[in-house]
């Protein structure tokens, strides 16, 4: 059984991450993010999420111990929202408030192929969206892999590792492809 | 998958072992405190005392509905009519949080009192998942509280059972079929009732109207579920807006308030989409709720915003 935990950052939807890795029979619970490294090593995970936060924690500021995962792991990471706000400053990139914030249904684009975390989705498929920042400048050693009208960088990815930003909403039940950009990941956390 | 059969199997003896006195449950007669009922009722039978409040902000023709099923499933049940109280409590309160912690408060001091009489150490509650996630836990931010966690006061006494807490409503539904619960398809209703749907004070006089008209809503939106005209939403109901506005009654002015149609379509209502009421539809609600409360209620309008950015209810 794949094994990967939820990091909560204090996201509404945390629960819906679990959820969804729970429904794909994954082994899987939502753990504090001030939880130490060494306590999710020792259960010997494949990879972990970086949920959500509550408002603009994403900005600026820790959360909790999401700069010790980035730093020590070699499995499979996805960051959302301010998880994946979090994960961009941590690389080197620049978080700020939206011009225009994105609440609700959006279309998302495709810009690059991947043959990962996006495999089997069409190149526009409809989002959800809670954000009022985002990420704005993309840092080194990233691609960006998918805009929407009003927000740039709507998904990254690291150009070596598997870590991986989103700024949408992939777990909740109005995005389109919830279940197969989470089997997606579950595909690389099995790796 | 959530296997309904598989949860009943374990959660029934946790509950014998985890409840060693007499229990109460706060029984709405919704899905999931009829479930948690039946599955406490089934781990220690009598010992079991469901709680039946009217609180005045009930839905038309709900508690006598209520008492029949507690009936029906062979409860040891108390109903209590405590709607002058509630009608008291919210009287100038405007403010919506305030409702919702006034309101959850007042059902606990009630249950707190009958806990007394009955002796019983333990409360049973049908908390589910999404209720404890929006309701913030100090790290997340509060949108509402839900009346079920938020609006606990924290002296309070008993012991809580929550047989349902890592459930979505789906999940309930499907451990209502398995347990064969006449409820199990159920809209949901909120622990506050019609006094968050409406907005400002909520006199009984208000309530009486936003009664009548969730009334009319579900029977015409039910009516067009059947016949095929429309998908069934996860919740639809009307909302008051105390707002009045300029209208004409046989050639004389008229000058009332405002009702709201909402509906949206979710399997958890983590996120919602506005359900797509068809025009005529739309028509016959319009009329009849402007004909039934002709002299209150002359204009009627239609909510369309998602979740996010808005919520399910109003309040």
């Amino acid at each position: 059984m794949v094994r990967i935990y939820v990091i909560d950052n204090g996201g509404q939807w945390t629960h819906r991450e679990w959820r969804t890795l729970r429904d794909l029979d994954v082994d899987t619970k939502i753990i504090p993010n001030t939880t130490p490294f060494q306590e999710i090593y020792r259960d010997k995970i494949d990879g972990l999420v970086l949920s959500g936060g509550a408002p603009r924690v994403g900005l600026e500021g820790n959360l909790g111990k999401c700069k010790e995962y980035l730093e020590k792991s070699f499995f499979p990471i996805l960051g959302i929202c301010a998880g994946h706000q979090f994960m961009a400053r941590f690389y080197g990139g620049k978080v700020e408030p939206s011009k225009i914030p994105e609440f609700g249904k959006v279309e998302l684009m495709l810009l690059e192929e991947d043959k990962f975390l996006f495999r089997g989705i069409p190149k526009k498929s409809i989002v959800w969206e809670s954000h009022n920042d985002e990420v704005t400048i993309l840092p080194d050693n990233f691609k960006r892999l998918a805009e929407s009208e009003n927000c740039k960088i709507q998904a990254m990815k690291h150009n070596e590792k598997p870590i991986y930003g989103l700024q949408f909403h992939p777990e909740v039940e109005h995005t389109e492809y919830v279940e197969q950009i989470f089997k997606n990941f579950v595909k690389l956390c099995e790796k | 998958m959530f296997d309904a059969e598989k949860f009943i199997k374990k959660t029934i003896p946790k509950l014998k072992e985890e409840i060693r006195g007499k229990a109460l449950i706060a029984f709405s007669g919704g899905v999931d405190s009829t479930v948690s009922a039946a599955l406490v009722n089934k781990a220690i039978g009598d010992r079991l005392v469901a709680v039946h409040v009217d609180t005045g902000y009930m839905r038309k023709d709900e508690s006598a509905n209520v008492k029949k099923l507690m009936k029906d499933m062979k409860l040891n049940f108390r109903f209590i009519d405590a709607s002058k109280e509630f009608y008291a409590a919210l009287k100038n309160v405007e403010d919506p949080e305030k409702k919702r912690k006034i309101i959850g408060e007042k059902f606990i001091r009630i249950f707190e009192k009958v806990a007394e009489q009955e002796e019983v150490e333990y409360l049973v509650q049908g908390t589910i998942a999404p209720d404890w996630i929006e309701s913030g836990d100090g790290l997340r931010d509060t949108i509402k509280s839900h009346h079920n966690v938020g609006g606990l006061p924290e002296h309070m006494k008993l012991k809580l059972i929550e047989p349902l807490r890592d459930l979505y409503k789906d999940e309930v539904r499907k451990v209502a079929r398995e347990l064969k619960l006449t409820v199990s398809e159920r809209q949901p209703f909120p622990g506050p009732g019609l006094a968050i749907r409406i907005i400002g004070e909520a006199t009984p006089e208000r309530a009486r109207i936003v009664r009548e008209a969730c009334y009319i809503v579900e029977k015409e939106i039910e009516k067009a579920v059947e016949n095929g005209l429309m998908e069934k939403p996860w919740q639809y109901f009307a909302v008051l807006i105390p707002i009045k506005t300029v209208g004409v009654h046989g050639d004389q002015r008229a000058y009332g308030n405002t009702i709201a149609i909402r509906a949206v379509q979710s399997i958890d209502a983590m996120t919602c989409a506005y359900s797509n009421i068809p025009h005529e539809v739309l028509d016959n609600i319009s009329t009849k709720i402007t004909n039934v409360l002709g002299n209150k209620v002359n204009r009627i309008v239609y909510d369309v915003t998602n979740k996010p950015p808005s919520t399910v209810e109003w309040e």
